[in-house]
């Protein structure tokens, strides 16, 4: 009897993802709590069934040593441009966009997904760039998979702002402009809100108001269904976007953050997060921004690493943690910097984030600690399954 | 004039070292040998006086305890344009300039208008541990002139000078081509490169003859400059980072027979063992910076994807390599690393097949050795310059700092913060 290749695969990918997998003897960094050393991992059905010291291997599991290795959550990149032509980034004569879906650019042959997963980077979110000073909707999305419904953790991946970009010839030229600009957009949004609110309680009598796409994008955005992710360098912009924040009532989280730790009280106090290290840390990038994030994470605020991939590359994510670290964040703040604490600001931290039972079994195995420069991926594991193995790689 | 001899005796004793010091019961890294744990190395008169394990304090010295410290030669910077003003990295007009000088654009005292009289410290590379660097002109310019090897500390501009010329700088590939394709002029392409060249070396060789023959000749300063490469005086650095590029540098340099060394290197690994059998050193760039992505290569069409077991695979072939910063100075998009992440930008390549050591070298000995100045810095050895970092730990560990330098055995860094 022929059975369909077809159903063979499908078979197979079946089993791949109820058969059980234990993990044992790493250094096991959960993000949810203290390192556990000698731990053991259980992933069953794509999900990490138990986590800890005591863990039993059920029989017939597949059984990993890792004995001398470091195992952390998936990591997740909060602010990426990969998987989007950059011709396809930015629409620059539009200002204001928040229509704009990076879902309707999403090219899954980009390699940058594959080069993310490789770096222990299993998801990432990805969206709009910053050529406007509102440039659409952003995606969470794993780097792995061929399943794009299965890949995406939701569609609402934040609306991008961006106080940087004016217009030497129109408006908004001077950054009043850009304020001005963004709260009259936000003020239409209410107007349009209530229209449709008055048509469906006066019973939805006559015509209904006119759809705008860019108004129902935004509308969510008040309604708190989206959040905020601003891209925003000087702190007089943070405090304008603060300021937007106490009058809009919108989730806020700042990105590059560059002058962030100068206003880290007033940012703590409204509960706003901040994605941090921008660019690196390059020439020019003074010492004081350097200990931004841990200014920042004293102050209370909540804090996620970004590499902006292009721009760095996803695998090195990690040490962007690494510097901050450097600079005074406690490990266990960093290792949160680059999952859990990105998981909450995404609202995706029911599915990944942290080795917890229940969750996504997404894990990265490094052969040394996870910050250190000279450390490497040994192993990922995407919805538990294996999906690199450096020592098979290596030996093609 | 009391008052004078005063304040000049006050300067002195800043800028040059008198009083020995002992940095005591470290793990030494001398890089030409074996690492000394518990080991000390003294510093008298501008120089290493002594390392070792079992090593006699001076009467009167300085005795710094760097028990559970790192001690190590200061880091060479084998490749930099930091020093010079934005407008200074490239002169625009010609893509053939033997004549210019990096040393007559170097600006180590400071933004213009500001600054106090004082020794010069330039604190950014120092606090990445580098004391040494090779500085040159931008890469827009097949012939950009004469790089120099300089200090990064010193009592005046004249102090920091270790070799000048130190090289012919040189550029095959896109960001000379770029360059002349902004400006409407030659070269267009790589042919023209090569061919302008090898059209220049040929006028040079001539104007040797010429100049031999007739010692009242017309003086060319350019031509004088080329003579020195021609003559093995100075080695010819191209930066070539594409397989074409560096192939064409080989071949020019057989051609004309002067020592070559490629910078960049990006494709180097697919020409080892002719690097190898050519005894061409290789200054790595780029390929370990984990903070440069292809995007901001100024020459991304030259790249190669990043490949960090570059080093690994030229050392196991033989070749001579260092790894540099490649830093520019112009704020803070600038398309390489810094020399303050030097060490840890290097560190990424021991995870790439490199051993500590390796790396430790090729930071250090190796760039002293292929710029021709190991006989003063690179080492922890006698007779040596007193160039000496301390680390608070491990040199590749992200978390380690250097937290004390010395240039010529005076301490002229230490790190400020917590």
């Amino acid at each position: 009897m022929r059975i369909p290749i077809v159903v063979l695969l499908a078979a197979a990918a079946w089993a791949s993802a109820q058969e059980t997998t234990a993990i044992r003897g790493a250094t096991v960094h959960t993000a949810a709590g203290p390192p556990i050393p000698n731990a053991t991992i259980i992933i069953r059905a794509g999900k990490i069934a138990a986590v800890g010291a005591g863990a039993a291997i059920p029989q017939g599991a597949r059984v990993i040593d890792a004995q001398g290795k470091h195992i952390t959550p998936g990591m997740i990149d909060e602010h990426s441009h990969i998987g989007a032509k950059a011709t396809d980034l930015n629409d620059r004569p539009m200002i204001i966009g928040p229509q704009h879906r990076i879902l309707d650019a999403l090219d899954l042959n980009d390699e940058q997904w594959k080069e993310a997963m490789r770096g222990g980077v299993t998801t990432v979110i990805t969206g709009p760039g910053s050529g406007e000073n509102v440039s659409g909707q952003a995606l969470v999305i794993k780097t792995f998979g061929d399943d794009l419904p299965k890949r995406i953790l939701t569609e609402r991946g934040g609306m991008k702002f961006a106080m940087g970009p004016k217009f030497p010839d129109r408006y908004p030229a001077t950054a009043m402009g850009v304020a001005a600009n963004l709260r009259q957009y936000l003020i239409k949004t209410q107007e349009y809100t209530a229209s449709w609110k008055k048509w469906e309680e006066g019973d939805k009598k006559g015509n209904p108001p006119a759809r705008d796409l860019g108004y129902e994008a935004m509308a969510e955005v008040l309604a708190g269904k989206q959040r905020v992710r601003a891209h925003v360098h000087s702190a007089t912009d943070v405090m304008t976007l603060l300021r937007l924040k106490d009058e809009f009532g919108f989730d806020l989280t700042l990105h590059h953050s560059t002058e962030a730790y100068k206003v880290a009280p007033e940012i703590a106090k409204r509960g706003v997060n901040a994605v941090v290290m921008p660019l690196g840390p390059r020439i020019g990038i003074s010492e004081d921004v350097l200990e931004g994030p841990t200014v920042l994470w004293k102050a209370g605020v909540r804090i996620a690493m970004h590499t902006d991939a292009p721009v760095l590359q996803q695998k090195w994510l990690r040490l962007c943690a690494a510097i901050a670290m450097r600079y005074g964040l406690p490990e266990a703040e960093a290792l949160k910097a680059v999952t859990l604490n990105t998981a909450q600001i995404a609202r995706v931290a029911d599915r990944i984030g942290s080795i917890e039972t229940g969750k996504d079994a997404d894990l990265v195995l490094f052969d040394g600690p996870w910050y250190e420069p000279r450390s490497r991926v040994e192993m990922v594991f995407g919805d538990g399954v294996l999906l690199y193995d450096r020592q098979k790689e290596e030996k093609k | 004039m009391k008052l004078l001899s005063a304040t000049w005796f006050l300067a002195a004793t800043a800028l040059a070292q008198t009083r020995p010091v002992a940095l005591q019961g470290g793990t030494v890294l001398p890089v030409s040998g074996p690492a000394i744990p518990n080991g000390t190395v003294i510093l008298r008169d501008g120089k290493i006086a002594a390392v070792g394990a079992q090593v006699a304090v001076p009467a009167g010295a300085l005795v710094i305890d760097c028990r559970g410290k790192y001690v190590m030669p200061g880091l060479v910077d084998a490749m930099t344009s930091l020093g010079f003003a934005a407008n200074d990295l490239n002169e625009p007009s010609n893509s053939l300039t033997p004549e210019l000088r990096a040393i007559e654009a170097f600006n180590p005292f400071g933004t213009m208008g500001s600054g106090k009289y004082g020794p010069i410290r330039l604190t950014e590379s120092l606090s990445g541990g580098v004391t040494t660097m090779y500085i040159a002109p931008a890469d827009n310019s097949v012939i950009g002139g004469q790089g120099a090897v300089v200090k990064t500390a010193g009592e005046n501009l004249e102090s920091l000078i270790v070799r000048e010329p130190a090289a012919m700088d040189l550029a095959l590939g896109d960001p000379p081509k770029k360059a002349a394709n902004q400006r409407q002029r030659d070269p267009a392409t790589r042919m023209a490169q090569a061919a302008m060249l090898r059209q220049m070396l040929i006028k040079a060789q001539e104007y040797q003859r010429n100049r031999a023959a007739n010692p009242t000749a017309p003086r060319d300063l350019g031509m004088e400059a080329l003579g020195r490469l021609l003559r093995k005086e100075l080695p010819g650095r191209v930066q070539a980072n594409s397989a074409t590029d560096i192939r064409s540098a080989l071949n020019i340099a057989q051609e004309f027979g002067f020592d070559l060394i490629i910078d960049g290197g990006a494709a180097a690994w697919e020409l080892r063992s002719l690097l190898a059998s050519r005894n061409v050193p290789v200054v790595l760039g780029q390929v370990s910076h984990p903070w440069v992505s292809n995007e901001e290569i100024p020459d991304k069409a030259d790249y190669p994807p990043v490949d960090e077991a570059s080093a690994a695979k030229l050392k196991a072939a033989g070749v001579k390599i260092a790894i540099a910063s490649f830093s520019r100075s112009f704020g803070s998009l600038a398309p390489a690393g810094s020399s303050k992440w030097l060490l840890l930008d290097a560190a990424v390549a021991a995870g790439y097949g490199l051993s500590e050591e390796d790396v430790l070298r090729f930071l250090t000995l190796a760039p002293a050795e292929i710029m021709g100045v190991a006989n003063r810095i690179g080492s922890l050895e006698t007779g040596k310059d007193a160039d000496v970092i301390v680390l608070d730990g491990p040199p590749l560990s992200v978390k380690s700092w250097v937290e004390r330098v010395f240039v010529g055995g005076v301490e002229v860094h230490s790190r400020q913060r917590p």
